[in-house]
């Protein structure tokens, strides 16, 4: 499985959403 | 990066098909303008935000499969109520109840679906409905309890 593809831009992502009409989900994670 | 929830792929498709995902890393030692804009203390924190960068919804902690697309289905339905599109928020509601009966965020999904059906109807009904389903279905739930005051409207 490929999975998911995650935008690492949170404004190029709300672009993303402006444009698609789609939600952002957004998750604040910690690489430890 | 894909483990947990996120390793199951319908959670795989449902994120790609119906959002944009986006993850935003944190550091305690030096939070990033983003945790500060959010108020972020913990992770992992989950933020639903309509097209136009609004917060509608959040929840801490990683969830079980189920409980992730009911969160996600919840946060949608938020996205509707909050924006007046009521009509939509009771159908999105009513498939978080029908399609995760289980989940933690269910009971939510029950009580705004009564409040967003008696916003677009005007019958006051629809809230009494809301607080007999908490109180047969999630009895135990604070959801139940914030419906109470609805038990006096006749059916």
């Amino acid at each position: 499985m490929a999975g998911i593809v995650w935008e690492r831009d949170f404004d190029v992502a709300l672009e993303k959403g402006k444009k698609t009409g789609k939600p952002v989900f957004q998750d604040f994670w910690f690489d430890d | 990066m894909n483990t947990g929830p996120y390793s199951d792929e319908k959670v795989h498709r449902f994120l790609e098909e119906r959002f944009i995902p986006v993850r935003s890393e944190c550091f305690w030692d030096n939070p990033t303008p983003l945790m500060e804009k959010y108020a972020i203390k913990w992770t992992p924190t989950f933020l639903v935000h309509d097209p136009g960068g609004n917060e509608h919804h959040r929840f801490v902690g990683y969830v079980p499969v189920d409980d992730l697309f009911a969160q996600l289905g919840l946060g949608v339905g938020k996205i509707f109520y909050d924006t007046d599109r009521l009509e939509e928020a009771v159908r999105q509601f009513q498939t978080v109840i029908e399609r995760h009966p289980g989940a933690g965020a269910t009971p939510e999904a029950v009580f705004l679906r009564g409040v967003a059906e008696y916003k677009h109807t005007n019958d006051a009904k629809a809230l009494r409905r809301a607080y007999d389903a908490l109180t047969a279905h999630y009895p135990q739930s604070e959801w139940a309890r914030r419906a109470a005051p609805y038990s006096a409207i006749p059916l």
